[in-house]
C-alpha cells in the first residue's frame, strides 16, 4: 500500500488530520500561535466562610476543555479548593476518586487526557500567595482566565500584573442560569486577519482601473463583432469596463455616480445582452447587470482604518514600535499617494472561458503584487529611518496586512469593568438600565454578588449573608446610589425591580453554578480566548452577559 | 404560555399511548408526498413517456423523450430519475441511460441542465425539470457543453453536426466513438 | 463506598429546582416532585459527535438519569479536536458506544443506552418512550426525518405523545439552537429555507471551462472518476481515493494554468467538510441542554423558539420566534383520523372522499408509505394502479395506517389515518 502511494501523495500528517476542522478556520499560523501559548486559570480564591469551598469553578474548567482540545501549548490551574460532593454533581473533569483531593490537581489531570500534546500544571494555593513567592508567575502566561466571584484585591492584583506584562484577561462569573464575562486587552490590540465576509472586501477598481486593466477592457471594444460563443463568455468585469467607457464618452468623461444614473447604466448593460439564443439571454451579462449597484462605488476608506491612520501609534513611530504600526504607517503613506489601499488582488468567479479568466486574474494578482512591493519599499525606508530593530519585518507579514488592509482593526483595551471605577462605565450602565429589554441588570447583580463574597471572604459579614434579604437589599440600594449619584430621578421603579429580579435569579443557587450555563459560558469564553491568542477574527469589546432564563445575550462596552 | 405537560400528571405508560396494533406503520414521507403531487401536476406531451419499474416506488422512474421536431426527431431518449428523501431540498438526479451524441450530455449520461444543479430551488417541480430536458433536444446548447466535441461541431458546422446526430442515433460511429442506437 | 446523599452532590441543581425564580411560572411547584420528574425523564440524544458528546455530558450533569443515544458513525481522527469523549485509541469504534460508556463511568448514577445505527431503524414505539429529544446532527435529511416522525406521533387526546425536539447545529464560529413542539410551534420543515443549499457550480463549467481550483477537484471527483474508475465506488474516507482525486485535479489545474489545488481543499470539496471547533459546539450543545432542563422541570421559561449565535465578531446572539407555516408540508397538514369500512373498495372510498364534507376531494391521488394506492397521472402509473380501485381497503391498507392524498383542486396535501369500522 505504502509503495503504491508515493510520499508526496500520502496527504496530511496525523496532526493536520487531527486539527483539520479548525485549520480551515485559522490556518497553520493561527494554530502556531495557539501552540505557543500558555493559559493561566485562576479557578477559585479560597473558601466563602466556613461552609463553602468557594467558587465551584466549572466555567473555568469548561473553558480550558475548549482550549486543550484545539491544542493550546499549555495551561496552569490555580485553585486552592479541595474536591467535595457538590463538585461531583457539577464538574465533568472530576471523578469519584477525586473526592478530598486538590481540585487543581484533579481537574488538571483529567483535562490533560483530552490532548497528549498539551502541557498542564496545577497549584493548590491561593493566587495571592503564589505571586508573593514568585512575582514572575503571571508573566509566564499569554492569557489569564479568572473564575469569579473573586476577592476584589486578588482581581485587581491579577489585572494589574497582566496589564503590566501585556497579557489579556478574561474575568468570568457563572451563577444559576446566568453568566457574564469581560475581556481586558492590554493597551491597543490590533488585528490584521479579521476574516470579514469576502463580499465586503471585494475591490475591483472598475471606476479607476490601472493601465493594465484598462487595456484588458479595451480589448473587448469590438463586443458587437464577437461571435455568439465569445460574446457569451466575456468576463463581466470587462463588459462593465466596456460600457463604462461608452457611458463616459456620452457623459463628458464622468462615471455613473448616483442611483438614477447607475440604474440607467444598468439598463444600458442589460440591453447589450444577446437574446436570440436558446436561453433568451446571456449569463455573463446577467452577472454584469447584477454587479452594477454594488461594484460601481468610488473607493472610500472605512472609518475604522481612518482612525488607525490618525492614531498616535501610527503617526509617531518609535524605534520599538510594534510591526503592526510600521506597516500601518507604510500603508498610510501608500494611501496618501492616490487615495487607494493596496489592491487585495482577489477576483470572484465569473462566467468566462478558462484562459480569459486566468488572464484577468493575473492582471489583478500582478497589480496586487506590485502594490505589496511598493509597501515593502515604504516599510524598509521607515525601518531605515527608525534605526536598528531586532529583525526586519517579514514580507509575508506585509503581504498579509496588504491583503487585509481595508478591514484591519484596533481595539482599545479597557479594564475589567467595576461600577465604581470609571464614570464612563457607570454612564453606559445607567443608559441601558432605562431600556426594559436590556439584560444589564444582571451585570449589577453580579457586581453585588462580588461585593458580598469579598466581604464574606474578608470576614466582614457572616457566611449566611449570601442568602440574606437585608444584605442584598442594602447593596442593591448602594449600587443604585452609585449609578444615580448625579441625578437620582433617572432610575425609575421598573429599573429597580429589574435589578431585584436579576439578584433573585442569582440567589436561587446561592452563588452556585449550573452545569449547562457554565458549559455554554465556557464555550463563549474559550471562543474569545482563541480569537485573542490567534489574533484572528474580532474579540469581544468588552463585556458579554448571558441570560439563560430567556436564552439570549448582550454585549456592552463597559 | 403552553404547559407541555403537567408535572403532577402520572407518567403514562408509553405502550398504552397509541393504538392497539403493536407495530406502528410508517408515514408517507415528505419527499413521497411531494412527488405524488408533482406527478399529478405534470403536463406530458405526446413526446414523453414515463415508466415506473415498481409502481409503488414513485421516487425512481424512467422518462423517455421522443422529439417530434428538431435535429433529434425520430429518436427515443431514456433518462433515469432518482429522487432522494431530501427532495425537494435536493434536486432529482437525472441520467441518460444511453450513450448519445449531444453537446449537453456526456458519455457517462451526465446532463448539464442548470435547474438540476446550481439553479435548483425547492419551489421548482418535476414538470420544470421535464420541460428543461425536452428543451435540450429542441435547442442543444453549444456554448456551455459537457461534450466539447459535439459542441464544437454544432458551433462551427451545423450541417455536419446534424449529420453526426443522425449517424449516432442510428448506432453509428462519430469521431471514433460508437453511440447507442436510439431510433424509434 | 457509601453512597452520598443526592441532595449534597446535586446541591446547586436541587436549589434551582426547589426555589421559584422571578421568571418561573406562577403555577410551578418547586421541590421534590419536580426533582423526581426530572430524574425519571427518559431522554434521547440523536448524534454522538461534536454536539452529541457535549450534550451527553451536560444532560448527565443536569440530573437526567436515563439517557439514550443514537449514532451510526465510527470515530475518526479528525473528530478528536472537539469530540472530547474520544481518544486516539478509540479511532474506528462506534461513537455511540464509546461516548455512552465514558459518561456513564464518569457520572455515577446515570444510565446511558447506546444504539449504533440509523434513526430510521427505529419506529414510533421507540420514540414514544422518551420525554424529549435532543438533536445534534449535521444532516438536514435526518433532521427532517425525525421532525416529521415526531409530528406524526402527536395524538391530541394524549399529551404524552408530544415530544419536544431540541435541535442544535454549528458551522465554524456560528450555530443555532431551537425548540420545536411538534404540531404546536414552527418545525424544521417550516424553517427549511434557513438552511442555505450548498452552492453548486454548473456541470458544464466543471467539464469544459474550469476557472477555480475547486472546479478541477469537482471534475476529478465527478467526471474523471466515473470515466477511469467506474467500477469502484468512491469512498471519501479512503485516503487513496482522495489522493487520486487530488492528483487528478492537480494535473487538470496545471493544464488550465489554475493554481491553488491542495490536498486539504480536495478533501474539503469532496467530503463537503464544514469547519468545526470545540468552543462553538460547547455553546450550542449547552444551549440545547439548558432548554432540555427547563422543559423537563418547568423551572424557567423555555426558548421560544430559535437562538442563533455568531462568534466571528464579538459575541452575537439573536433570539426570535420562527413562524409556523400554515402551508408547511409536514406540520401544516396533520393526519386526521377517518373511520372507514374496510370492505369498501378503493373506488368507493375515493367516491366518498368527494362527498365527505371534511374532504371534498374530487380527483385525488393517494398512497401509503409503501404502496401507491391510486395515481391519476401520468397515464402509465394510472394504468398500473387502476386495478387497486376494485380491491377492498383491507387488502391495501392496515387498520390505523396513514394515507396521503393529493388533489389538484387544493394547494396542500392531506393525510388521513384510516380506522377500520
Amino acid at each position: 500500500m505504502a509503495d503504491a502511494f508515493p510520499q508526496a501523495l500520502a496527504g496530511p500528517s496525523s496532526k493536520e488530520r487531527r486539527y483539520d476542522r479548525q485549520l480551515r478556520l485559522w490556518a497553520a499560523s493561527g494554530q502556531q500561535s495557539l501552540e505557543d501559548s500558555r493559559v493561566l486559570l485562576v479557578n477559585s480564591d479560597g473558601p466563602w466562610g466556613k461552609q463553602s469551598t468557594g467558587v465551584t469553578g466549572v466555567v473555568g474548567v469548561e473553558t480550558l476543555k475548549n482550549l486543550v482540545l484545539p491544542g493550546i501549548g499549555g495551561f496552569t490551574i490555580v485553585d486552592p479548593a479541595i474536591v467535595t460532593e457538590p463538585d461531583l454533581g457539577l464538574n465533568f473533569f472530576l471523578e469519584e476518586e477525586s473526592l478530598g483531593k486538590s481540585r487543581a490537581e484533579e481537574t488538571c489531570r483529567l483535562l490533560r487526557e483530552l490532548n497528549p500534546d498539551v502541557a498542564g500544571s496545577s497549584h493548590a494555593k491561593p493566587i495571592a500567595e503564589i505571586v508573593k513567592e514568585d512575582p514572575g508567575f503571571v508573566s509566564r502566561h499569554q492569557l489569564v482566565l479568572i473564575s469569579g466571584p473573586i476577592q476584589r484585591s486578588s482581581l485587581d492584583m491579577l489585572c494589574t500584573a497582566a496589564k503590566d506584562n501585556g497579557i489579556p484577561v478574561l474575568y468570568t462569573r457563572s451563577v444559576g442560569f446566568t453568566s457574564t464575562f469581560s475581556l481586558q486587552l492590554p493597551g491597543v490590540f490590533p488585528i490584521v486577519e479579521t476574516h470579514p465576509d469576502p463580499e465586503t472586501t471585494q475591490d475591483l477598481r472598475l471606476l479607476n482601473p490601472w493601465p493594465e486593466l484598462d487595456m484588458a477592457g479595451a480589448r473587448v471594444m469590438n463586443l458587437d463583432s464577437l461571435d455568439d460563443h465569445e460574446h457569451g463568455h466575456v468576463p463581466y468585469i470587462l463588459i462593465l469596463l466596456h460600457y463604462l467607457d461608452k457611458w463616459k464618452r456620452s457623459h463628458n468623461g464622468a462615471v455613473p455616480s448616483n442611483y438614477k444614473e447607475k440604474t440607467e447604466f444598468r439598463e444600458m448593460v442589460r440591453s447589450g445582452a444577446r437574446t436570440n439564443n436558446a436561453e433568451g439571454g446571456e449569463e455573463n451579462f446577467d452577472e454584469a447587470v447584477a454587479a452594477v449597484l454594488k461594484s460601481l462605488n468610488p473607493f472610500s476608506l472605512r472609518s475604522s482604518l481612518r482612525e488607525i491612520f490618525e492614531m498616535d501609534e501610527c503617526k509617531n513611530l518609535r524605534q520599538d514600535s510594534a510591526e503592526f504600526w510600521i506597516i500601518a504607517a507604510a500603508i498610510h503613506e501608500f494611501y496618501k499617494k492616490d487615495n487607494l489601499l493596496p489592491l487585495p488582488g482577489s477576483l470572484p468567479d465569473m462566467k468566462a472561458q478558462s484562459a480569459d479568466y486566468i488572464a484577468l486574474q493575473n492582471i489583478y494578482k500582478t497589480k496586487a503584487r506590485k502594490d505589496i512591493e511598493e509597501v515593502v519599499g515604504l516599510v524598509r525606508s521607515i525601518e531605515a529611518r527608525l534605526g536598528p530593530r531586532p529583525a526586519e519585518i517579514s514580507e509575508k507579514d506585509i503581504e498579509i496586512f496588504c491583503k487585509n488592509a481595508s478591514h484591519v482593526k484596533v481595539i482599545h483595551g479597557r479594564n475589567i469593568p467595576q461600577i465604581d471605577a470609571d464614570a464612563r462605565t457607570t454612564k453606559i450602565i445607567k443608559s441601558n438600565l432605562t431600556n426594559s429589554d436590556s439584560i444589564i441588570p444582571l451585570f449589577l447583580a453580579f457586581q453585588i454578588l462580588d461585593d458580598i463574597v469579598t466581604d464574606i471572604q474578608q470576614g466582614k459579614i457572616p457566611d449566611e449573608s449570601l442568602d440574606d434579604d437585608v444584605v442584598w437589599n442594602t447593596r442593591i440600594d448602594r449600587v443604585i446610589g452609585v449609578i444615580t449619584s448625579d441625578n437620582p430621578a433617572e432610575i425609575d421603579e421598573g429599573a429597580r425591580e429589574r435589578i431585584v429580579q436579576a439578584t433573585q435569579e442569582l440567589r436561587r443557587t446561592e452563588g452556585g453554578e449550573l452545569h449547562n450555563t457554565s458549559a455554554l459560558t465556557g464555550g463563549l469564553v474559550a471562543q474569545e480566548a482563541l480569537k485573542v491568542i490567534t489574533r484572528q477574527y474580532v474579540p469581544l469589546d468588552n463585556t458579554c452577559i448571558f441570560d439563560g432564563v430567556r436564552s439570549r445575550s448582550e454585549m456592552f462596552k463597559l | 404560555m403552553l404547559k407541555i405537560w403537567s408535572m403532577k400528571q402520572k407518567q403514562q405508560q408509553a405502550e398504552n399511548a397509541e393504538g392497539a396494533d403493536g407495530k406502528k406503520k410508517k408515514k408517507v414521507t415528505a419527499a413521497q408526498l411531494r412527488v405524488q403531487r408533482d406527478l399529478q401536476e405534470l403536463t406530458l406531451g405526446s413526446t414523453m413517456k414515463m415508466t415506473f419499474p415498481n409502481p409503488d416506488d414513485i421516487l425512481n422512474f424512467t422518462l423517455t423523450i421522443e422529439p417530434d421536431e428538431g435535429m433529434y426527431k425520430g429518436g427515443a431518449f431514456a433518462f433515469s430519475f432518482t429522487v432522494n428523501q431530501n427532495f425537494p431540498h435536493d434536486p432529482p438526479k437525472v441520467k441518460c441511460t444511453q450513450k448519445i451524441y449531444h453537446p449537453n450530455i456526456d458519455m457517462e449520461g451526465n446532463v448539464c441542465l442548470n435547474i438540476l444543479r446550481e439553479d435548483w430551488k425547492p419551489v421548482l417541480n418535476l414538470n420544470a425539470v421535464i420541460v428543461g430536458m425536452q428543451f435540450l433536444f429542441l435547442e442543444p446548447n453549444a456554448s456551455d457543453p459537457l461534450n466539447k466535441e459535439a459542441a464544437d461541431d454544432l458551433r462551427t458546422n451545423r450541417e455536419a453536426f446534424k449529420r453526426n446526430v443522425r449517424t449516432s442515433m442510428a448506432g453509428g460511429t462519430v469521431r471514433g466513438v460508437q453511440f447507442d442506437k436510439v431510433l424509434r | 463506598m457509601a453512597s452520598a446523599d443526592p441532595a449534597t452532590r446535586w446541591k446547586y441543581l436541587y436549589k434551582a429546582l426547589s426555589k421559584p425564580g422571578p421568571f418561573s411560572d406562577e403555577d410551578w411547584v418547586p421541590g421534590s416532585e419536580t426533582i423526581s420528574a426530572l430524574e425519571s425523564s427518559k431522554v434521547l440524544v440523536i448524534g454522538a459527535g461534536g454536539l452529541g458528546c457535549d450534550i451527553l455530558k451536560n444532560l448527565a450533569l443536569s440530573g437526567f438519569k436515563d439517557i439514550h443515544v443514537i449514532d451510526m458513525d465510527t470515530i475518526d481522527i479528525s473528530n478528536l479536536n472537539r469530540q472530547f469523549l474520544f481518544r486516539q485509541a478509540d479511532i474506528g469504534k462506534p461513537k455511540a458506544e464509546v461516548a455512552a460508556a465514558f459518561v456513564e463511568k464518569r457520572v455515577k448514577g446515570v444510565k446511558i443506552t447506546p444504539y449504533v445505527g440509523k434513526i430510521q431503524d427505529k419506529d414510533e414505539d421507540y420514540y414514544m418512550q422518551f420525554k424529549l429529544i435532543v438533536c445534534g446532527l449535521d444532516s438536514i435529511e435526518a433532521r427532517r426525518w425525525i421532525n416529521s416522525t415526531l409530528i406524526g406521533m402527536v395524538d391530541f387526546e394524549n399529551p404524552e405523545s408530544l415530544k419536544p425536539l431540541i435541535d442544535g447545529g454549528t458551522e465554524g464560529f456560528k450555530g443555532q439552537a431551537r425548540v420545536i413542539l411538534p404540531t404546536l410551534s414552527s418545525c424544521i420543515e417550516c424553517q427549511l429555507d434557513m438552511h442555505a443549499p450548498r452552492p453548486a457550480v454548473p456541470l458544464c463549467t466543471i467539464a469544459t471551462i474550469p476557472r477555480q481550483p475547486q472546479h478541477c477537484i469537482e471534475w476529478a471527483h465527478q467526471i474523471a472518476w466515473q470515466e477511469k474508475r467506474k467500477d469502484e465506488p468512491f469512498d471519501s474516507d479512503d485516503m487513496e481515493h482522495i489522493g487520486w482525486v487530488y492528483q487528478t485535479a492537480l494535473e487538470r489545474a496545471k493544464q488550465f494554468n489554475i493554481s491553488g489545488v491542495t490536498f486539504q481543499m480536495a478533501q474539503g470539496v469532496v467530503k463537503n467538510i464544514i469547519p468545526a471547533i470545540a468552543s462553538t459546539n460547547a455553546v450550542i450543545a449547552a444551549a440545547t441542554t439548558s432548554e432540555a432542563l427547563k422543559i423537563a422541570t418547568s423551572c424557567n421559561p423555555y426558548l421560544e423558539n430559535y437562538m442563533m449565535y455568531a462568534g466571528e465578531d464579538g459575541v452575537y446572539t439573536y433570539t426570535f420566534e420562527a413562524e409556523k407555516k400554515a402551508d408547511c408540508p409536514v406540520c401544516g397538514n396533520l393526519a386526521r383520523k377517518m373511520t372507514v369500512d374496510p370492505d369498501m373498495t378503493l373506488e368507493a372510498y375515493i367516491e366518498t372522499l368527494g362527498e365527505r364534507p371534511e374532504a371534498q376531494l374530487k380527483k385525488p391521488s393517494m398512497r401509503t408509505e409503501e404502496k401507491t394506492l391510486y395515481q391519476r397521472f401520468p397515464p402509465q402509473l394510472e394504468e398500473q394502479t387502476r386495478p387497486n380501485l376494485q380491491r377492498k381497503l383491507r387488502e391495501l391498507v392496515q387498520d390505523g395506517q396513514e394515507i396521503a392524498v393529493s388533489d389538484p383542486a387544493y394547494v396542500i396535501d392531506f393525510r388521513y389515518r384510516l380506522i377500520f369500522s
